[in-house]
């Protein structure tokens, strides 16, 4: 590939798109803090997963729980 | 205590501070991305939103601008891959290159398919390279990637694009 071709496909491209305005028209702020409140954290599956796992280790092994507790 | 490290431990006032420094530098690199403006707000809102969710993954003593607009590009990347063109290339004759500006417009409109069509790593090296003519190390660190990189996209784009236009009869 030429340099011609390079700069050929690069004016075509300038021409068919034209520039956009980069400058931000109003303030984000407000549309950032709805969404930090509208989304809560959530628990992470792995997390859901552990504390399944746990609570079958004590259902099992309830002689665990003062262990832990004494852990704790 | 400096505003990046009561960021990263959460305090919103920090976070507004950062949001106002820097909503228009992540708004101005993805509209050079996406070429919309609406879309690249609402994109610019989630890169904020996820910039906070991420904020234990700063380092304080690091450079927020960098890593701000490296996940500007991420979300400006997944946007391009979710957005296919909704018309497929109508194959038209080789012909020379028009002078009628309705067939310029025409031949336009093409470019700019068959440009969308490119998969969206390469869109986005060719955009900020080619049309936006940014510096490829600019465009390196936001991508994630090297310079060399950033070249063999940009090279690959043209040829791609090259192939696609020639075959639907459009000379550039």
């Amino acid at each position: 590939m030429t340099e011609h071709d390079d700069r050929q496909i690069r004016e075509a491209l300038q021409q068919s798109f034209p520039p956009v305005d980069t400058e931000l028209r109003r303030d984000l702020w407000p549309a950032v803090l709805r969404k930090l409140d509208a989304r809560p954290v959530r628990v992470p599956w792995y997390d859901w997963a552990l504390i399944g796992l746990s609570a079958g280790v004590f259902l099992f092994f309830p002689q665990l729980i003062l262990v832990f507790a004494y852990h704790l | 205590m400096d505003l990046l490290r009561r960021f990263t431990l959460g305090e919103i006032s920090a976070f507004e501070t950062l949001v106002r420094q820097f909503q228009g530098d992540i708004y101005a690199w993805i509209v050079r991305i996406v070429r919309d403006p609406g879309i690249a707000e609402d994109l610019t809102v989630e890169t904020l939103w996820r910039i906070y969710r991420a904020r234990q993954q700063f380092r304080p003593d690091g450079n927020f601008a960098p890593w701000a607009r490296r996940i500007a590009t991420n979300l400006a990347l997944d946007h391009l891959r979710r957005k296919s063109p909704e018309h497929s290339l109508l194959a038209d004759p080789a012909g020379p290159p028009p002078h009628d500006p309705l067939l310029q417009q025409e031949t336009w409109e093409k470019i700019r398919h068959a440009f969308r069509r490119l998969p969206a790593k390469l869109q986005a090296a060719a955009t900020l390279a080619l049309i936006e003519e940014r510096p490829y190390d600019e465009i390196a660190d936001a991508l994630g990637t090297s310079v060399g990189a950033v070249s063999l996209r940009v090279f690959r784009a043209v040829r791609i694009l090259r192939k696609q236009l020639k075959d639907i009869g459009v000379r550039p």
